[in-house]
């Protein structure tokens, strides 16, 4: 089980033109030829209409204007699962999350259990899959990424309260042996000889203060397509760890190799965590885990007709991996001029920054309105044309573009 | 069984709001169109166990090498159990109804 076969994993599939990835001329070959497939709007359980991209297992995708809000609502928050079988019922009487492996006292807790043994604590933070706006990797290089093609609706902002994991962990008594915390949930395959759901962190991550066992999003239970009765949130963090339904928690000496650690979510293990030349799976392999800066535009919606001379507020929101967002500017001519947005309330350090530009065209024709956050150690976005590429498709956060029209 | 469980939620809020999901959640079952033809049947038979044709429409026109690396990581990585012809079969169809001849990969 050491060996993966690498080489041969998406095999052909990712031995395509990555020497390119560089050129800087517009992609003649276009990615993705969509056959115009638009994801119905379908409301599911605790959930308002979103864009339906799979029922089984759910995929949703919240709509780009959700970014005009600070705080994701709940029932308009995405939906991801990895697996297909999902209970579609949890008994708050027999649910235990179970604490176990290198522990001296292994741990069965129900949810009243961890409201009522545990100090609560509440975070708000950003939750973004990994290979969210991954669409647009293919739209702007010009090649291809395996994965969902989400937009930017693979993402949410959250006020969390639950447990510290730290807490849980002491309480269990990790052994001095102990290196890794592997956590998994309730998700099962459709046939028992695919890879589980299960991720792994170090064990000093695992006992940092942040990390919290959710069972509130936003002073209400975690929805059901959310995770209920429990999530793990890691701020700061790309949500491949974020845990559905969580429902185990194992303590281990050591590392087990899996296909949701090793393969998937990975990226090549350079600096740029991008393909320079050759093939992705070419390149030693590291998970993707810091989040990296972003901003997008929540209003006005791509393609919009404005009448010259209107007043608009031009708005959305930024963050990055906890740092802290120093400033959004924002292009009006297509990136040759930049100014200032004006930042809104801070909800802390891992939460959207809303941010807010007061604009009044006054010369009809058509508009590109770009957005580029910076944070408070200079991490600022790429241009869409430098954003590096990789086969998976993750961690896009290129400088968002929305065309207008004034007339 | 069922009154037990409403008890249980009842006792809940008083420290937190009633849960949200007190009996089975039924999920919408979606139709997503599928291409007749070219042994459709066949490809509805595997990659159907494991999830919705929603997730090929996502993925918009592709390229043969991509189709064929896609139907092998379903098989070595995702341990989908099907025959060597059979891959073959699916990997044709998606080229056909869902993308195009190209060996440049993309």
């Amino acid at each position: 089980m050491d060996k993966f076969s690498r080489r041969n994993f998406l095999g052909a599939g990712l031995i395509f033109g990555a020497s390119t990835l560089f050129a800087k001329e517009a992609a003649k070959t276009v990615a993705t030829e969509t056959k115009a497939f638009v994801p119905p709007m379908i409301a599911f359980p605790e959930k308002k209409p979103m864009k339906t991209i799979s029922d089984r297992p759910p995929l949703l995708e919240s709509s780009r204007d959700i970014f005009t809000q600070a705080i994701t609502p709940n029932d308009q928050f995405f939906v991801r699962w990895h697996m297909p079988d999902i209970p579609t019922y949890i008994d708050l009487n027999t649910f235990r999350l179970e604490v176990k492996g290198s522990v001296a006292n292994a741990l069965s807790l129900s949810i009243d259990d961890l409201k009522s043994k545990f100090e609560p604590v509440e975070i708000t933070s950003v939750l973004q899959c990994g290979g969210n706006s991954r669409k647009f990797f293919s739209e702007k290089t010009g090649q291809a990424t395996h994965g969902v093609q989400w937009g930017h609706g693979a993402m949410g902002c959250a006020v969390w309260k639950g447990a510290r994991l730290k807490d849980i962990l002491n309480m269990a008594g990790v052994n001095a042996t102990a290196k890794y915390v592997g956590v998994n949930g309730l998700e099962k395959p459709a046939i028992d000889e695919t890879p589980h759901f299960f991720r792994e962190m170090g064990i000093d991550e695992a006992l940092t203060d942040e990390l919290i066992v959710a069972y509130e999003m936003n002073g209400q239970d975690i929805p059901y397509l959310n995770g209920f009765p429990l999530k793990l949130i890691i701020p700061g963090h790309f949500s491949d760890s974020w845990v559905k339904m969580l429902s185990e928690i194992t303590v281990m000496d050591e590392y087990r190799k899996t296909f949701f650690m090793d393969v998937a979510y990975t990226v090549p293990d350079n600096d740029c965590e991008c393909v320079i030349s050759g093939g992705d799976f070419e390149y030693k392999r590291k998970p993707i885990a810091q989040m990296k800066v972003k901003s997008v535009i929540g209003y006005p919606a791509p393609n919009s007709v404005i009448k010259k001379g209107s007043r608009i507020n031009v708005t959305g929101v930024a963050f990055d991996q906890g740092k802290g967002i120093k400033e959004v500017m924002i292009s009006l001519d297509g990136g040759k001029s930049w100014s200032s947005t004006n930042l809104q309330k801070d909800y802390g350090k891992y939460a959207y920054r809303q941010w807010s530009f007061s604009w009044e065209p006054k010369i009809k024709g058509e508009y590109s309105i770009m957005v580029r956050a910076i944070n408070r150690i200079g991490n600022i976005q790429p241009l869409p044309g430098d954003i590096g590429w990789n086969a998976g498709g993750y961690q896009y956060n290129a400088v968002d573009v929305v065309n207008v029209k004034i007339v | 069984m069922k009154i037990n469980i409403l008890i249980a939620g009842i006792l809940l809020s008083a420290t937190a709001l009633f849960s949200q999901v007190t009996k089975p959640i039924e999920l919408p079952y979606v139709e997503y169109p599928i291409e007749a033809g070219d042994h459709d049947e066949v490809v509805q038979q595997y990659c159907l166990t494991c999830h919705s044709f929603g997730y090929m429409l996502n993925q918009g026109k592709k390229s043969r090498p991509y189709w064929t690396g896609t139907v092998a990581k379903m098989v070595n990585e995702f341990k989908a159990p099907i025959p060597k012809e059979d891959q073959q079969i699916i990997i044709n169809y998606f080229v056909k109804h869902y993308g195009y001849e190209s060996n440049t990969g993309h």
